[in-house]
């Protein structure tokens, strides 16, 4: 036995002076290791890159899972699908060098069944994003970075594209309830919360903290409460207070409007019966032009008052519609106006940008296990076996970073 | 390969040797690993958070301890030869490196924005309104004396 070992020794001992490889390792490996540390530094770029952006970001503004329809536990949830298929892999390693390759296989099948689980979940995570206007670039992202002029105007444009389209429906014979009810609470918002907020903003009389304060509450009312850490909202309709002291407000502001209103049109409608009589009695008009112009300077602020009156009662009209939101107007409704998320641009561009990536190199492990069911998994493939096993092990590290940085920070 | 069983619990003494575990020691890397997932989903929602600095050391503590204990169970690298070295701590440190090129360019970019690029930046969210509104307003004035002092 000592004799046979010292024998082996001596003959290795004579290979390796004449053929020593430069690592000792096979070629598939010392490559697959090569490739592997060239993706270690790609996905630390990456990485790197998010964590230097996210903690760059202006203060305070990165969203929180919450903001972007982000959920922790369908996260975990995958994260647990790659450790699983981690042992899967490992687990088919070792049927392999053990020689069973039918049991190989089977741990081989079910590695590519957890990979496409959890492929399948990052799509329907995508779905969700793409469902609430979360895009990576702009024709479609309906991300403001703050609640500035622009979103407002931003809003009133696609709103008016809504109400065109429901219009347009409405007219082709589709005026479903569904439809006008959707169109008339379009238009509920468009008078009494855009428009509204946008004449607020322009009010010269007004301080420029009134004028902002107007166009935050729109770009709240559309996104629902904010989110923050370890604050729970106590009751169901989170803006039934604030609308309900501002329709107080709104009217107490509108009685002494309607009321001149309603006097000076009293005025007018005698004033007209008035002229109407003098031109009558004259018979021409002629006689209406001299008086005319205390009556217009009449007409003029009844009208004043009409329009002021309108937009009151619109106001008025809205803020009952508001005070019922659950979840904000998007949510609740299923509108897509634009949204203001502070740093959502930025977060969308990460996000899709290292998850997809991830997402890439998933799919091609996918690939190669699909190859390796169709081969003979005999001891003789350990070396493929592993390397693949390598390679997978490499990706769910990559996700192992990933799904604390993405959903837990 | 029968004999690994009793193997796996010596196994730092036969590193040259067939480098394996076996099936035992997987399911208990799996289950820590499965147990530090749970811990930082744990830190995610605890009152940790409070101060987020201490969860997220915490947290990327944790995925440093479950990417070791796949790179050196799974991968095997722990019973691997010193080759293992050439290739991964190179790596690490251009990894390093690449991301300390990233702070003064990008990390600290809000330190050099311009006021044009301000006024479409990122704002934080303003939870009530009415509240928020006098400390915006107070950042309106010192905004608007720094544009002062710079002219």
């Amino acid at each position: 036995m000592a004799n046979h070992e010292s024998d082996e020794h001596a003959g290795h001992g004579h290979l390796q002076l004449e053929y020593q490889p430069a690592l000792p390792l096979t070629l598939g490996k010392t490559i697959i290791w090569l490739f592997l540390s060239t993706e270690i530094m790609f996905f630390a770029a990456l990485i790197g890159m998010y964590i230097v952006i996210r903690f760059g970001a202006p203060t305070g503004t990165w969203p929180l899972p919450e903001d972007v329809h982000l959920v922790e536990q369908i996260g975990a949830f995958n994260t647990f699908v790659l450790i699983c298929s981690s042992v899967t892999i490992v687990l088919c390693l070792e049927a392999v060098k053990v020689g069973k390759p039918g049991l190989a296989k089977v741990w081989l099948l079910l590695t590519l069944v957890l990979g496409s689980v959890f492929l399948g979940v990052k799509a329907y995570e995508y779905k969700s994003k793409f469902d609430h206007g979360i895009y990576p670039a702009k024709p479609r992202s309906l991300i403001h970075e703050k609640p500035d002029i622009y979103y407002v105007a931003a809003v009133r444009d696609n709103l008016t594209q809504q109400i065109e389209g429901l219009d347009a429906q409405i007219k082709d014979g589709n005026a479903s309830p569904e439809n006008e009810d959707r169109r008339e609470f379009c238009n509920t918002l468009l008078l009494g919360a855009v428009n509204w907020a946008e004449r607020e903003a322009a009010d010269n009389t007004k301080s420029n903290a009134q004028r902002q304060d107007a166009i935050v509450q729109l770009a709240r009312v559309v996104l629902g409460p904010g989110h923050h850490h370890g604050e729970a909202h106590s009751h169901d309709h989170p803006f039934a207070e604030a609308m309900k002291r501002e329709r107080e407000v709104v009217e107490q502001a509108l009685k002494p409007v309607a009321e001149e209103f309603q006097k000076l049109q009293g005025q007018q409608g005698s004033n007209e019966d008035k002229s109407q009589k003098d031109s009558s009695e004259d018979n021409g008009d002629a006689p209406a032009q001299p008086a005319e112009s205390p009556p217009s300077a009449l007409k003029q602020r009844t009208d004043a008052l009409r329009i002021e009156k309108t937009r009151l009662e619109d106001r008025v009209a809205a803020t009952y519609k508001l005070a019922e939101l659950k979840h904000g107007i998007n949510e609740d409704h299923n509108l897509r106006l634009p949204m203001v998320i502070p740093s959502g641009n930025m977060w969308a561009s990460t996000y899709f940008f290292l998850t997809g990536f991830h997402a890439i190199h998933v799919l091609v492990g996918l690939i190669v296990f699909a190859i390796g069911l169709c081969l003979q998994l005999t001891p003789k493939r350990a070396g493929f076996i592993e390397n693949i096993g390598l390679y997978w092990h490499f990706v769910d590290l990559v996700w192992i970073f990933l799904f604390p940085l993405l959903y837990l920070f | 390969m029968s004999h690994d069983q009793p193997r796996d619990s010596s196994s730092e003494s036969d590193h040259d040797h067939e480098p394996h575990g076996g099936i035992g020691q997987y399911v208990v890397v799996f289950i820590c690993l499965c147990g530090l997932t749970a811990l930082s989903f744990g830190v995610a929602i605890s009152p940790i958070m409070k101060t987020p600095s201490i969860g997220w050391a915490v947290m990327m503590a944790i995925s440093c301890a479950k990417a070791m204990l796949v790179i050196l169970f799974f991968m095997h690298l722990l019973w691997e030869a010193n080759w293992k070295y050439v290739l991964t701590i190179p790596a690490a440190m251009m990894s390093v490196f690449l991301v300390c090129m990233l702070v003064p360019d990008v990390g600290k970019r809000v330190d050099h924005y311009s006021q044009e690029r301000w006024l479409h930046a990122a704002e934080p969210h303003q939870e009530s309104p009415t509240a928020e509104v006098e400390v915006h307003h107070d950042e309106d004035a010192s905004e608007s004396e720094h544009d002062h002092h710079e002219k």
